[in-house]
């Protein structure tokens, strides 16, 4: 490739110094003229009949503008599953339920005015676990349903797995768990709806999923009677995603709802707990997995079968699964694999998207199963994954072709920089585990495109209008540079729009690690167009052939003659303010090569994939079960590292929240209730508890990213559980199978190592303690 | 927040009558991280904060030359305790402690006078002052009076201090020569934790710095409130300290402590760890005590 | 009752009146204008909402407005000159990954040039002590020490912050 001035530099982020100035708008700082603020009330009860609900003394407060209750509303269904109305009726089925809504004139009336509703509850038997739910005679949560569990098509076969097992030198079976575990955006959720006079909606929210949300508003007020009308998403700049914001939620719903009741624009902005107790989690999961190899260690098999808690409501949680096989297909190359998930209804929150989407769950289980079965062959973990690992130019039993693959690159990687043969002291281990992303798009929707603008003004600057979303990532900074190295201007020339519907072409969303391929792809096309635009004029004006014309440094050279050169502003000027003049725009959508998955799951989810390994060094305090983490290597094939500093910067923040994630995050519920919604009890991690983490960067130049450039914004938080139990298993023998891998649950496993089954007898009830 | 006034007294017998005067609808208030939580969470519904903030007092802890006995205002932040160079030096156990509690940001507001007010049963601040034998001085309008430490505490949340009193002022009594002292808090992240247990230790040894001539045993999170193992400390005292007695005493304590099962963890863990804390804190005191010497 | 307080914010002495129950958080965002600061939780767990007042890093969630009566106020907002030159820790919080969702920044920026007026060379472990108490989901904060850690070296050269110059770059 020839040189690049721009693409493959550690180039900061383009909104950097707004955000270090303080002068970044996020929702929480946005305000309308007349402006009221909403307040959501939510369910006393995990299970119960609503009887009555009296809002009388709460309209009469002074200062309220609008109370709504479930039946108030018109028949809203969110959700995949369509199962979920923003204010719930006739009763509610978690904690969460959002039964009342009040917009008043200040914050303070509002809450005034939630605390005189009054709702009458009757009590209704619950259930908080999911096998409980499967039952028979279980308490349904959705009547109508019949049954507590979803009609969801996970489930595919690909070879013959029994036959397989029949034949396998070696086989190992157990049972892994993933527990809820949260987002932890530092700016919480919120919302601002306002209609206009003929009811054309704008709404400020601050999603992930500008132009799938919009269409989720146009069906809210199609509903509430108002059809044909306009739904303008605008979004500020957004504190923090990783999946949090890929559905809509009940608040925006009701932020809509209130606003058209009052005739006045209505905010809903979370607190805290709010942000804890009222947005959706990573999707928990019970896995059964058993894998087997033949006597060389080759794979043979893979077979798992999954049971995950639906909560009382269904988002994205339970469309894990189909994330889920991608790994459960072809992490490693396997040939025989069979998948069956099921999706059970409960009285407990429920989960949506969260950075890796499944994969961190599946690979959990899968990559700790892998090291049994390596260790029950009595074959090195490492060669293991080796002898396994998967090559470019290969075709899974899902049907994913792989183009480049650096996998086994990555495993030798960590295997050096881990120090894998240094000397171990004691409780010390070391541990991996490897991972598969999408890395070219997902194509999970109709289109899997993003669209983009763009436009020179006459002073030789460009404007990129992109359907992309950028909550941090950086999203804005690799679309500049691809734009600026196409045309050969200055990152500072680039100005990257993408906030708005009214003005930004579509895009399905923030997702699937999918931005840099597609919306880069997508910035990069509509960059060659009007780089063709360009050559063309600067042809004319320099009397050159077209094909000797170079863009660099914010000029327009003969290639063969340096001397004929014109500046693009005043070229542009030139062409603008001439006869018959004209502008330089371009557009270009871009909807990777990619294929939905048919009915038996099989197609190429992706263009590319995502290849890694990562390694931990870990030192384990046998007396306490604490895990300390030494050392940590991330190793990635991403293709080509358009922004490598912005790269790091999503790696290392996803193996941090793949460490709390192995180690110390869950939000804790009990018979429903979040008992810890804040951050003294959720133990999110803080800058004490870095450890040594090094990201190698693998470059494999993917064909079809944007200068080779493959997706890496999940990948860090997806194998860091495994390599961690592993690395625990390295060192003191025990294999810990639920998440997260607490000191009590190590402790608990080396005492039962020891034969020790009590934990002491308990003085005042002089039986013996439950250490599990 | 419900509205109050704020009312800034500058000596303690102005901030004593102000609360009298507005008896049942007043609330103290120093540093403020813990009660304008609880203000916010309609624990605290005050209508007037009498600010203990603007009362004259010592702003650092000071030695007192004569009688080597510490004086802490209760007034001072925790972030002055954890910058003084004396508590560092010759307080190690209050500086192990103190240097954890929340952020610095909170430390820079919150006084140590709170923290003991407040009396929730992770005691950061208390257990390493119980394992000095400190004791605190209390203001209320019958005047001045003293109580050690380890009685102030009656439950979770609860202390003696009647209505309208203050805790003024908190006294450590000298230190034995050859002594060395520790404090762990026990958590599952490094920073801004409540711990799941908190074991402080003070060990004065004998000439021969084997030999235990006292012992204190201070325990946080393992009962409802900071509590000393007394069993423990009746063991090792007069013995020889090394690993062997020291996990004894270890095991003794645990077998003291009331620890229970909360979200923040449970029981039977909480017993092993006042087993292997002990120990643990009890060798760093030994190694602290023979440094010292030098 | 209202009263007056008179402060100084980011070296502009400022009059205002208040509420004896308004958070310094509460009037700087809604009374004065300056919405920088970020509420993340409202109660110490999160340092979003850290400014400086008399030099020392505090929780602006948990800071009554009517205590700053005297005091010397620095926001994000006043931390860059002037003239419009970035505060050094700004330039290397931008130039080194630093900042990805930017809600934790102004806290997390402030918390760091705290430590760095107290103790100019401070070593990993100093640097962690200090920022513990802000708290990050985007960057796993490696790329938050590192800029730390580059802030607290002298200049030897310019360092050329890529997103904006001020006339003064000429």
């Amino acid at each position: 490739m020839t040189n690049l001035s721009i693409v493959g530099q550690r180039i900061p982020k383009l909104d950097a110094a707004e955000k270090a100035t303080g002068r970044s708008k996020y929702i929480q700082d946005v305000t309308l003229p007349g402006m009221l603020y909403g307040k959501i009330l939510y369910s006393k009860y995990p299970h119960a009949r609503i009887v009555k609900i009296d809002t009388s003394r709460a309209k009469k407060l002074q200062g309220v503008r609008a109370v709504l209750t479930g039946e108030d509303i018109p028949a809203i269904r969110m959700g995949v599953y369509k199962d979920n109305p923003p204010l719930k009726a006739g009763k509610v089925r978690s904690y969460r339920d959002e039964v009342a809504a009040v917009a008043a004139i200040d914050l303070e009336i509002a809450e005034e005015a939630l605390n005189l509703i009054e709702v009458t509850y009757e009590a209704l038997p619950a259930v908080f676990d999911p096998e409980t739910a499967m039952q028979k005679d279980a308490p349904l949560v959705h009547e109508a349903h019949k049954t507590n569990i979803l009609k969801m098509p996970w489930k595919l076969h690909y070879g013959d797995v029994e036959a397989a097992k029949k034949v396998a030198a070696h086989i190992v079976e157990d049972r892994f768990s993933a527990t809820w575990v949260t987002h932890c955006c530092l700016g919480t959720s919120g919302c601002i709806a306002d209609f206009d006079h003929d009811n054309h909606l704008t709404v400020y929210s601050n999603t992930q999923i500008p132009f799938l949300a919009q269409k989720d508003f146009l069906g809210t007020l199609k509903a509430m009677g108002l059809t044909d009308r306009r739904v303008r998403v605008i979004k500020p700049c957004i504190g923090g995603g990783f999946g949090s914001k890929l559905d809509t939620y009940a608040y925006e719903h009701v932020a809509i709802l209130l606003a058209f009741q009052a005739r006045k624009p209505v905010k809903i902005q979370f607190d805290r707990k709010e942000e804890f107790t009222a947005t959706s989690t990573r999707q928990p999961a019970l896995m059964d997995i058993s894998q087997g190899c033949d006597e060389n260690g080759k794979l043979l098999f893979r077979d798992i079968a999954m049971i995950l808690d639906n909560g009382a409501y269904t988002s994205w949680g339970a469309t894990t699964p189909s994330v889920m096989m991608m790994p459960i297909s072809t992490l490693y190359r396997v040939p025989n694999v069979r998948y069956q998930a099921s999706c059970v209804y409960t009285n407990n929150t429920y989960a949506q998207a969260m950075r890796g989407y499944g994969n961190p769950q599946a690979t959990f289980a899968i990559e700790s199963s892998i090291d049994m079965l390596a260790r029950a062959a009595d074959i090195d973990p490492v060669e293991f994954r080796r002898i396994n690992a998967n090559q470019s130019n290969e075709v899974s039993p899902q049907g994913f072709r792989i183009t480049t693959c650096g996998l086994t690159e990555c495993i030798d990687k960590v295997v050096n920089e881990i120090g894998a043969n240094d000397p171990k002291k004691k409780g010390e281990g070391v541990g991996y585990a490897s991972l598969i992303h999408v890395g070219g798009g997902a194509r999970v929707y109709k289109s899997d495109g993003c669209g983009t603008l763009i436009k020179m003004d006459d002073y030789g600057k460009v404007d990129v209008f992109t359907g992309a979303t950028d909550m941090g990532q950086g999203a804005d900074t690799v679309i500049a540079q691809l734009v600026a190295e196409e045309l050969g201007l200055h990152i500072e020339d680039i100005h990257v729009i993408h906030t708005d519907t009214d003005v930004c072409p579509w895009d399905v969303g923030a997702h699937a690690s999918r931005t840099t391929f597609v919306a880069g792809n997508s910035a990069l096309g509509a960059a060659k167009k009007l780089k063709e635009q360009i050559v063309k004029i600067a042809a004319q004006a320099l009397d050159t052939d077209p094909q000797q014309i170079e863009l660099n440094d914010r000029k327009a050279a003969s290639r063969e003659d340096k001397e004929k050169n014109i500046d693009l502003g005043k070229l542009l000027r030139k062409t603008h303010f001439s006869p018959g003049g004209n502008m330089l725009m371009a557009e270009y959508f871009y909807d990777p090569d990619n294929e939905n998955l048919g009915r038996d799951f099989k197609g190429n989810l992706s263009m590319t994939y995502t290849f890694g390994t990562h390694g931990a060094r870990v030192r384990v305090d046998e007396e306490t079960g604490k895990v300390e983490i030494l050392n940590y290597v991330a190793a990635h094939d991403v293709g080509r590292a358009i922004n490598p500093m912005l790269l790091e910067g999503q790696v290392y923040g996803g193996v941090m929240m793949g460490i709390g994630y192995a180690l110390t995050e869950q939000v804790q519920l009990e018979k429903g209730e979040i008992m810890n919604p804040n951050f003294r009890d959720y133990k999110i991690l803080t800058a004490k508890d870095t450890v040594a983490i090094k990201a190698p960067i693998l470059e494999t130049t993917d064909k079809d990213g944007p200068y080779g450039a493959k997706g890496i914004g999940e990948p860090g938080c997806v194998p860091t559980a495994p390599a961690i139990a592993n690395a625990i298993y390295d060192a003191v023998g025990v294999r810990i199978k639920d998440l997260p891998i607490t000191p009590e649950r190590v402790l608990a496993a080396l005492k039962r190592k020891e034969g020790v089954d009590s934990c002491g007898i308990d003085p005042l009830t002089e039986k013996a303690y439950d250490c599990s | 927040m419900k509205p109050f006034t704020y009312l800034i007294p500058k000596t303690l017998d102005e901030a004593v009558s102000l609360f009298e005067s507005h008896e049942g609808r007043s609330a103290y208030i120093a540093g403020g991280t813990d009660v304008l939580i609880k203000i916010k969470e309609r624990k605290l519904l005050p209508d007037y904060l009498i600010s203990l903030k603007h009362i004259l007092s010592p702003d650092r802890p000071l030695l007192n030359e004569d009688t080597k006995e510490l004086y802490i205002s209760a007034f001072i932040t925790h972030r002055t305790l954890e910058r003084s160079t004396l508590v560092q030096r010759s307080y190690p156990i209050l500086h192990d402690a103190i240097k954890n509690i929340g952020s610095v940001q909170i430390r820079n507001t919150a006084t140590i006078g709170g923290n003991l007010v407040n009396a929730v049963p992770s005691a950061d601040g208390a257990i390493p002052l119980i394992t000095m034998d400190a004791s605190v001085n209390i203001y209320g309008t019958k005047g001045m009076r003293s109580i050690d430490l380890i009685h102030f505490f009656l439950g979770p949340g609860q202390t003696v201090l009647e209505k309208g009193e203050i805790l003024t002022e908190i006294v450590v009594p000298p230190l034995l020569p050859r002594t060395g002292s520790a404090y762990i808090k026990f958590g599952r992240r490094k920073a801004m934790e409540l711990p799941l247990l908190g074991v402080g230790m003070l060990l004065s040894l004998g000439e021969d710095l084997a030999t235990c001539l006292k012992v204190r045993i201070g325990l946080g999170v393992a009962a409802p409130t900071p509590i000393r193992a007394f069993s423990a400390e009746r063991f090792l005292k007069g013995r020889e300290v090394n690993e062997q007695t020291l996990t004894e005493a270890g095991q003794i304590a645990a077998e003291e402590a009331r620890v229970r099962d909360s979200i923040r963890g449970v029981a039977w863990y909480r017993r092993e760890l006042v087993g292997v804390l002990v120990k643990r804190m009890g060798l760093k005191c030994l190694k602290r005590a023979g440094l010292k010497n030098e | 009752m209202p009263k007056k307080i008179t402060f100084d914010l980011n070296e502009n002495e400022t009059s205002v009146e208040i509420e004896d129950h308004w958070t310094l958080i509460y009037l700087l965002r809604e009374k004065l204008g300056f919405s920088g600061t970020k509420e993340g939780c409202g109660s110490g767990e999160c340092g979003a909402c850290t400014v400086i007042v008399d030099g020392a890093a505090i929780n602006a969630c948990l800071y009554l407005a009517v205590e700053v009566e005297g005091k010397t106020v620095l926001t994000i907002e006043g931390l860059a000159s002037p003239n419009g030159d970035l505060h050094p820790m700004q330039k290397s919080f931008i130039e080194n990954g630093g900042i990805q969702c930017g809600f934790c920044s102004p806290g997390m920026i402030l918390s760091a040039t705290a430590l760095l007026k107290e103790n100019p060379a401070p070593d990993d472990d100093e640097i962690k002590h200090a920022i513990a108490g802000n708290i990050c989901r985007c960057t796993g904060y490696v790329q938050i020490i590192d800029a730390v850690k580059k802030a607290a070296q002298p200049e030897t050269e310019k360092v050329k912050v890529v997103a904006w110059q001020s006339d003064s770059d000429t």
